[in-house]
């Protein structure tokens, strides 16, 4: 009998939400279309060239040209030794990388600039454009440091790009995961709070009481069902993303975890709601008040490297920016879970606080 | 007029011996307020028993108590020779319940309801005989909400039917209907009574308990001031020197209305 139980509770708790709209629009299709939108605009139209820098040379005329580059108002400049820029170069994060090798000295006009160059084959129209800008700009840098008419009529391009093998992170990579765990943070506030609620307030689970079977198999079927529309939901989006380019690289079965564990943190969140509050009324505000900060503040939309650093600081204790960080570690950069250890550490500690706060929350009336 | 001052206590056994709900010196407290304060009866097999009484007089503490539904402070009840304070789950398989404020899953369909209230009985139960039994056959796939409300309260009792219950509680089941759907829902309870079900309800319409319990309890302060069967609690009140200060007319408003309007059903059916 007990399976059976289980299994039908779940199979009316997973009818009953499919047939709600309201839950299905917020939960589902809410995050498909704030995808779509984010997805075709496309903000990814920044003229600015990423430039890493490595001056193994130290000397006078290093430093002067290095300064000379940073001078340019499109070219933002990153210095840091060679296997960091190189590295940085590969996963996208520089479009370029200039190496000035030891015992550099300004060429003479004409000659080659002794330079190494490399350049990323990530988005060939646009990697033209900027190596072109930054051969005018390497050439005014280093024949014309007096900021006299550079270039003229003998002029050589002073870099010979190395053409490097490299994977071109979009918006699409960034969004993806944040929107993946804006969808597990507000199913499990929402999904929860707002049906549980409701039911405690009708006394639809006071008919439950009734029957010899206990309430603990109506919350477990709830859990169950809310994961599995959360893996459904997570499958959808992800493949949407990916229709629109975006690149996984990690592991599907990574993904799983930090989505079960992600899913089970907001969902406890959700039940210590629903479980203290005594109608919707109560329990809006307060999903709202967890929810919104996280929305805009754990990187779904936008990059936390944006924010001033205080904020920065405490922002990275929340726990969808645990859950987002892990996602795009894994998606972006095909982290296991060892290289994510300290995220999977922040996300363990917040379900613990979280699934207490649940336990002491709770009431069924 | 005074009140008898206690209850006559024969007549708060089982009329035929065979007690299936026993309850002693029931007693609930919250904080200074005491809801129960010592309730005693039983209810024999196949009895209509009505527990009357104002708001607040303690009936649907008594009946949770009962029903397992709330924990008992002291004193003993025993439905079907199982105690509910050591075991309101056994006593749970064993009853229907049909709670006052009755509430389902909005987004379930009648049909899906039963079958689910079935499972959690462990049993699979025909959800069409149960609907054809309170008459709503035509809207097993219909949703809860759409249900008028006489509907709603034969659907609830359907519902509270699914595991063949014994005993059936129903707290006030034709609070809010009109005088055609309450006729129907006594109809309903007299067809139950008659499959062998015991039935223990609590209501507010006086003419309702005459019309449907072999005997009520009349509760006030959270103790049962009167026990008896409705017509010697009448002939007792007669015999203290009653007279009502206008003569019993042959007929009263609420006939006026069933022969005007009708026995049918309004439920825009």
């Amino acid at each position: 009998m007990r399976i059976g139980v289980l299994w039908a509770l779940f199979v009316a708790s997973a009818k009953m939400f499919i047939r709600n709209r309201a839950a299905v629009f917020f939960s589902l299709f809410l995050p498909l279309i704030i995808m779509l939108i984010f997805g075709v605009l496309n903000f990814e139209g920044s003229t600015e060239l990423n430039v890493g820098i490595v001056d193994e040379a130290q000397n006078e005329a290093s430093a002067s040209l290095v300064d000379r580059l940073g001078e340019y108002e499109y070219i933002v400049l990153t210095e840091g030794d060679r296997d960091a820029e190189l590295a940085a170069l590969a996963d996208g994060d520089r479009g370029n990388v200039i190496i000035i090798p030891p015992d550099w000295a300004p060429p003479a006009p004409g000659a080659a600039s002794g330079l190494i160059a490399y350049a990323g084959n990530a988005d060939p129209a646009q990697a033209q454009v900027a190596q072109g800008l930054l051969q005018q700009a390497v050439g005014q840098a280093i024949f014309a440091p007096a900021g006299g008419g550079g270039g003229g009529a003998g002029f050589v391009p002073p870099l010979d790009f190395q053409q490097v093998e490299t994977r071109d992170l979009g918006y699409i990579d960034f969004l993806v995961p944040g929107i993946v765990g804006m969808t597990i943070m507000q199913l499990g506030l929402f999904g929860v709070a707002f049906g549980f609620v409701q039911l405690k307030r009708t006394g639809a689970l006071r008919r439950l009481f009734a029957t010899p079977t206990s309430p603990a198999y109506f919350l477990s079927a709830q859990v169950l069902s809310r994961l599995m529309i959360g893996l459904a939901q997570v499958a959808i989006l992800f493949g949407v993303g990916l229709w629109f380019g975006l690149q996984m690289i990690g592991s599907y079965l990574v993904l799983l975890v930090i989505v079960l564990i992600g899913s089970a943190i907001f969902l406890a969140v959700g039940f210590a709601i629903a479980g203290w509050a005594k109608n919707e009324d109560q329990a809006a505000p307060v999903a709202n008040l967890v929810s919104l900060p996280m929305m805009f503040l754990s990187g779904v939309f936008f990059p936390r490297e944006a924010m001033p650093e205080f904020l920065r600081g405490i922002t990275g204790f929340m726990p969808l920016t645990y859950v987002n960080d892990a996602l795009r570690a894994v998606v972006n950069e095909g982290a296991g879970l060892l290289t994510i250890g300290p995220e999977l550490l922040g996300m363990a500690v917040w379900l613990v606080l979280a699934f207490l706060l649940a336990v002491f929350m709770f009431r069924w009336e | 007029m005074t009140a008898p001052s206690s209850v006559d206590l024969a007549a708060a056994r089982a009329p035929n011996g065979r007690p299936i709900i026993t309850v002693k010196d029931l007693r609930k407290r919250y904080g200074s307020l005491t809801a129960v304060d010592g309730v005693s009866f039983e209810v024999a097999e196949g009895e209509v028993f009505g527990i009357l009484g104002p708001n607040g007089a303690g009936k649907t503490t008594t009946l949770e108590m009962i029903e397992g539904m709330r924990p008992i402070d002291s004193g003993e009840a025993t439905i079907d020779g199982v105690d509910v304070r050591a075991n309101p789950r056994e006593v749970k398989r064993r009853i229907g319940i049909q709670l006052q404020a009755s509430a389902f899953f909005d987004e379930l369909n009648l049909e899906e309801l039963l079958h689910l209230f079935g499972r959690l009985y462990g049993r699979e139960v025909d959800t069409a005989a149960l609907l054809a039994d309170v008459e709503l056959t035509e809207k097993a796939r219909s949703q809860v909400r759409t249900l008028s409300g006489g509907q709603k309260q034969r659907f609830s009792i359907a519902s509270a039917l699914v595991n063949q219950p014994r005993v059936l509680f129903l707290d006030e089941p034709t609070t809010g209907l009109d005088p055609q759907a309450r006729r129907h829902l006594w109809a309903l309870v007299r067809t139950l009574q008659e499959r062998g079900h015991t039935v223990v309800l609590t209501t507010h319409y006086m003419e309702e308990a005459e019309e449907l319990c072999d005997r009520v309890a009349i509760m006030d302060g959270g103790r049962i001031i009167a026990l008896d069967t409705p017509q010697a609690l009448v002939d007792q009140l007669v015999a203290r020197g009653f007279t009502k200060a206008r003569v019993e007319r042959l007929a009263n408003l609420e006939d006026v209305f069933i022969d005007l309007t009708g026995h049918d059903l309004r439920e825009g059916e």
